[in-house]
């Protein structure tokens, strides 16, 4: 597992209580029973924590856990470039 | 007119928010886009307003998180070095009754739709300094009717409406002139999504206005433009109802 995954898991465990174990890359939202606003602040704290931003536009693209993953590390790797 | 003045519009990447920004542009403010999610929106909302022959910033800020209200107006400091026009327009919300709601969900529907108006306000006053300036809110029917699944909202209104109050006296001698419009359901993308519950388009047209048709985003920016010029000097904390007649009339005469 990447760092950039670990830091993902233990903020959507944060804010949308769900458990650790179920976050595996082909989990939907509603596996995590996640409503729109537990979305919003995700992706916020994601934003936050890795200092990118992530635009509806792009999250409306997200299925699964591990789409979100995926996005958060490209940008990442971006960002290092 | 409104050449030469400067204008933060929060939340105008689409929706009600982007006609004002487009109305103000077009008397000849220079605006500012506020946006929180819609990056590409917002983006394309500044392009049309430069279309119009004036200037136009891309700001992000949720503004319910005082931090990034103190960095979005450090940044029109910055920018501009002024500000003339505030509208508060940007809100948020999920549908849920009373007995839906948690304390999540409440405080970040208060934080964005009326706290925000009390910490950009704030900043708002500091840039006008002694030239004076317009704050106009966005409120709705929901702060004193009462709208299904609208609990946390409608509260955040009525709070809203009573903050513009208060800040239309403590900053009149300071020409500065606080007002807010009340509106019925406007078709925006947000309004119907929340009509319909949230997680589909409105399975049915809702019941028109006494005037003929429903409230439109332009009909809302034209009456926040007269707020902001100076024929409305004298108008200081009140909420102007935009609803075509429909909370004057709940029942149907025919």
């Amino acid at each position: 597992m990447s760092a950039v995954e670990d830091t993902v898991k233990d903020i959507v465990v944060k804010i949308v209580h769900c458990d650790r174990e179920i976050l595996k890359p082909e989990a939907t939202f509603q596996d995590m029973k996640a409503d729109s606003l537990d979305m919003v602040q995700v992706l916020v704290a994601l934003e936050d924590e890795f200092g990118i931003e992530i635009p509806d536009e792009d999250a409306q693209k997200f299925k699964n856990f591990g789409d979100f993953v995926s996005y958060v590390e490209a940008r990442v790797a971006e960002k290092k470039g | 007119m409104l050449k030469g003045k400067v204008a933060l519009v929060t939340g105008s990447s689409r929706g009600i928010g982007k006609a004002i920004a487009l109305k103000l542009a077009g008397e000849g403010a220079d605006v500012i886009v506020n946006y929180f999610r819609r990056r590409e929106a917002a983006e394309e909302t500044a392009r049309e307003i430069e279309a119009l022959g004036v200037t136009s910033q891309v700001i992000r800020a949720n503004v319910g998180d005082p931090e990034k209200v103190d960095e979005m107006f450090d940044t029109i400091s910055g920018s501009f070095g002024r500000l003339d026009i505030l509208v508060n327009n940007a809100a948020s919300g999920l549908p849920r009754s009373a007995l839906e709601l948690d304390a999540k969900v409440w405080e970040w529907t208060m934080d964005i739709n009326a706290r925000a108006l009390l910490l950009c306000a704030q900043h708002a006053a500091r840039l006008m300094g002694k030239r004076g300036g317009k704050i106009v809110s966005i409120s709705s029917l929901g702060s004193s009717f009462v709208l299904p699944k609208y609990t946390a909202i409608g509260v955040s209104k009525a709070t809203l409406e009573a903050l513009t109050r208060y800040l239309a006296i403590e900053l009149a001698s300071r020409d500065i002139c606080v007002n807010a419009v009340a509106a019925s359901l406007v078709p925006t993308a947000s309004g119907m999504l929340y009509a319909s519950g949230g997680e589909q388009e409105m399975p049915a047209p809702p019941p028109t206005p006494p005037a003929g048709r429903l409230v439109s985003a332009e009909d809302i920016a034209g009456v926040v433009a007269f707020l902001c010029s100076e024929a409305a000097f004298m108008i200081r904390g009140q909420t102007i109802t935009i609803d075509g007649g429909t909370s004057l009339a709940p029942f149907s005469l025919e």
